[in-house]
């Protein structure tokens, strides 16, 4: 590897840039990922970094059931963001609606807009257990990167890629 | 706590002229009105019983008919509820958006939700549901149904 | 007149929530005001109609993640009154103290984000430490940080343990001295006196007029409070006082919140103190009978309604929610025009919106007729530059 791809993944693996997308949601998880950035749990010092734009970051977190109205949304936020990229979906809402599946106006989970690759459980996670989905995230990243891109995980049997879910 | 409250007499005699007037429970007095008369219910509550401060404005669809309920409240603390009736299929009512001004904002989601046509609203544009749900659908009627062959919003199947 | 748009779900300023402003300009100066919210609707109300009643208590908690007591409460105690039942004290008393937490987490959260709005990220780091003390109390007493489960109709889950009171009693002390301290720093520190005074000025007539409700009505000497106003859960037997200030702009909403977190703590320092023993539910019946209930509550944004409709059946006809931001929005379209751009995010963030604000800003500038787009993130540093420039601070 040169040594420009080896700085490169570096720096992504040491600090990962996250954009936070809210999709519907009640707010509980992003209370519950904004209180990780906060002196008890200090999501900082992993060299995480909450950033504004797509187009710099490197990790996706949608909260939320996706309500109709975000879901264009959303598919373009993703569409923005530059390859290699992920999704983290947060809480039971971001795997399949949570209490609100089938409402009129949500669409039932962040998978039916964008790929995901790392689902937290809870409602909400706790920051524990969001930080613990990043770092499962990284270490996703990381056999990524040594495996050449995601097609290791169609290719090792299942039928869909096959992604990590992070519990308590 | 200084004695307030408004009583039923009092009520009465400023409203009964409207409709029926009830004592619903402590605290909170109902008015009948009929929907060609809620903007004058709506002056005399606030100009004779001190109601300046609108709670909410509630509809219901009972199957039959839609019904709204103004509550309002003022120094006095007692909630005056002003209720109307409109039918379903002719579901117009005078906004009062001028006498209340955070009615603007309730009547519209009502109109969006409830498919009531506020008339004199200034504008009565969508507001909660999304730009793609189409016309004429109003989820919280008794009886609307997702029509499964209509795209209401979201993002579209084959764009996936 | 503006028109505004308001959300029914909560979102909060400090986070890149849904939803989008278009704001009529003219240089500096805010013309107009349009807000789009269709972002967060789900349906809840409707969903309400075909789940009984122990189906859509944890729906309800989830309409918003900051108060979702509130809205569990509001629903649980106005089914309650449907059905006639008469619910333990000691089942109050617990619904109380939850309440009261809840106030305390909610006004922390919004101090450190009110802080965090003007660049003042000292004391939001500050006030979000702080502030999990509560959510631990909060864990103690009902197993979840967040959305909390504790309601159910004839009563509550889980009970109160005596060294939890114990030790919540000692903790109270140490809250009441970090809020005395808050208090001092708000008073002093020369960028909130800049941002928060003289900004966002609602007079008393106004916000009665535009219904504005909570604290930011309570700033404005009007001292409508649902705890004193028509009495639920165990306030009528608590001592506290009703929180207003003359001031009417956001150092007044300030300085209102942070004394209703002291009232709180005088409110859970008796409540904790004087636990009434004895049940903690009763059997509800699983129907309500024919009933109109307007089930007011008095949540740390406002006042918040639900107006039900039952049936004699195990679900309700109608649930019609009104959510205190939804009241108050109408205030905030009002006057923020005549304003500067660089005043936005604290205005709004003085409502303590339990909704979005805004991921896009679009700015129509009608002297320089150009339309440009901004994050929130871009308007909150744009209002940091600007006072500094304007203030020297």
């Amino acid at each position: 590897m040169k040594l420009s791809e080896r700085l490169v993944r570096w720096a992504r693996l040491k600090s990962p840039w996250i954009i936070l997308f809210n999709s519907g949601a009640c707010n509980a998880c992003d209370i519950e990922i904004l209180a990780a950035l906060t002196p008890r749990f200090d999501v900082e010092r992993f060299g995480i970094l909450a950033k504004g734009s797509p187009r710099h970051a490197d990790i996706l977190m949608v909260t939320g059931p996706v309500t109709r109205k975000q879901a264009k949304r959303l598919r373009m936020i993703y569409e923005q963001m530059p390859d290699p990229k992920y999704v983290i979906a947060m809480g039971a809402c971001g795997a399949s609606g949570g209490v609100f599946k089938g409402l009129y106006h949500v669409v039932d989970g962040v998978d039916k807009i964008v790929p995901v690759d790392v689902y937290v459980a809870g409602c909400p996670p706790r920051p524990d257990e969001i930080i613990d989905a990043v770092v499962r995230c990284l270490e996703l990243m990381k056999k990524d990167m040594e495996r050449g891109g995601k097609t290791w995980r169609i290719d090792e049997g299942t039928e869909e890629p096959r992604t990590e879910a992070a519990t308590a | 706590m200084t004695q307030r409250g408004l009583d039923l007499e009092r009520v009465t005699q400023a409203m009964g002229e409207f409709g029926l007037v009830e004592q619903v429970r402590q605290n909170r007095i109902r008015v009948a009105s009929t929907r060609e008369r809620v903007r004058d219910a709506i002056v005399r509550a606030k100009d004779r019983l001190g109601c300046d401060h609108v709670i909410q404005i509630a509809c219901v669809d009972t199957g039959k008919v839609l019904e709204l309920h103004y509550h309002l409240t003022g120094a006095h603390r007692t909630v005056v509820t002003i209720r109307a009736e409109l039918p379903r299929d002719d579901s117009r009512i005078a906004s009062v958006h001028d006498l209340l001004p955070p009615a603007g904002i309730y009547e519209r989601q009502m109109h969006d939700l409830m498919g009531i046509r506020f008339e004199g609203h200034p504008d009565l544009r969508r507001i909660i549901l999304n730009e793609d749900w189409p016309e004429s659908e109003y989820p919280l009627r008794k009886d609307w149904k997702m029509d499964p062959t209509k795209f209401y919003g979201g993002v579209r199947k084959e764009a996936t | 007149m503006p028109e505004v748009l308001i959300p029914i779900g909560p979102q909060h300023p400090a986070l890149k929530e849904p939803v989008n402003f278009k704001i009529f300009a003219e240089g500096e100066r805010i013309v107009r005001l349009e807000l789009d919210i269709a972002y967060n609707h789900r349906g809840i109300e409707k969903a309400a109609e075909s789940r009984d009643f122990i189906k859509v208590v944890p729906l309800l908690e989830r309409i918003c993640g900051i108060c979702s007591h509130s809205h569990t409460t509001t629903f649980v105690k106005g089914i309650e009154e449907a059905m006639g039942l008469q619910i333990p004290d000691r089942a109050q008393y617990i619904r109380t103290i939850v309440a009261e937490l809840e106030r305390m987490h909610s006004h922390l959260l919004w101090l450190g984000v009110a802080a965090h709005e003007i660049g003042f990220n000292t004391l939001f780091m500050w006030t979000w430490r702080d502030r999990e003390v509560v959510q631990d109390l909060l864990e103690e007493i009902s197993g979840n940080r967040v959305n909390y489960g504790i309601n159910e109709v004839g009563g509550v889950r889980r009970d109160i343990r005596p060294e939890t009171a114990e030790a919540a009693l000692r903790q109270m002390d140490f809250l009441d001295s970090r809020v005395v301290e808050y208090e001092q720093m708000v008073r002093e520190e020369p960028t909130t006196l800049a941002r928060f005074r003289g900004v966002g000025r609602l007079t008393k007539e106004q916000a009665l007029a535009f219904g504005a409700v909570g604290p930011t009505a309570r700033a404005s000497g009007v001292d409508y409070d649902i705890r004193k106003d028509d009495p639920y859960l165990a306030y009528a037997d608590i001592p506290f006082e009703v929180v207003t200030v003359p001031d009417g702009d956001v150092f007044g909403r300030t300085l209102v919140r942070i004394g209703e977190l002291r009232e709180s703590i005088r409110i859970l320092r008796h409540a904790f103190g004087h636990l009434p023993s004895g049940p903690l539910r009763i059997n509800a019946p699983r129907g309500a009978p024919r009933a109109e209930i307007l089930s007011r509550y008095e949540a740390p944004r406002g006042e918040l309604a639900h107006f039900i409709r039952t049936n004699n059946t195990d679900r309700v006809e109608r649930l019609d929610v009104r959510t205190p931001t939804l009241a108050n929005w109408t205030s905030v379209a009002m006057t923020l025009p005549g304003h500067h751009l660089a005043d936005i995010p604290v205005v709004v963030a003085a409502i303590d919106p339990c909704l979005s604000c805004t991921s896009r800003i679009t700015i129509v500038d009608r002297e320089r007729r150009d339309v440009r787009t901004m994050t929130w993130d871009e308007l909150r540093a744009h209002g940091v530059r600007f006072y500094r420039a304007k203030e020297g601070i």
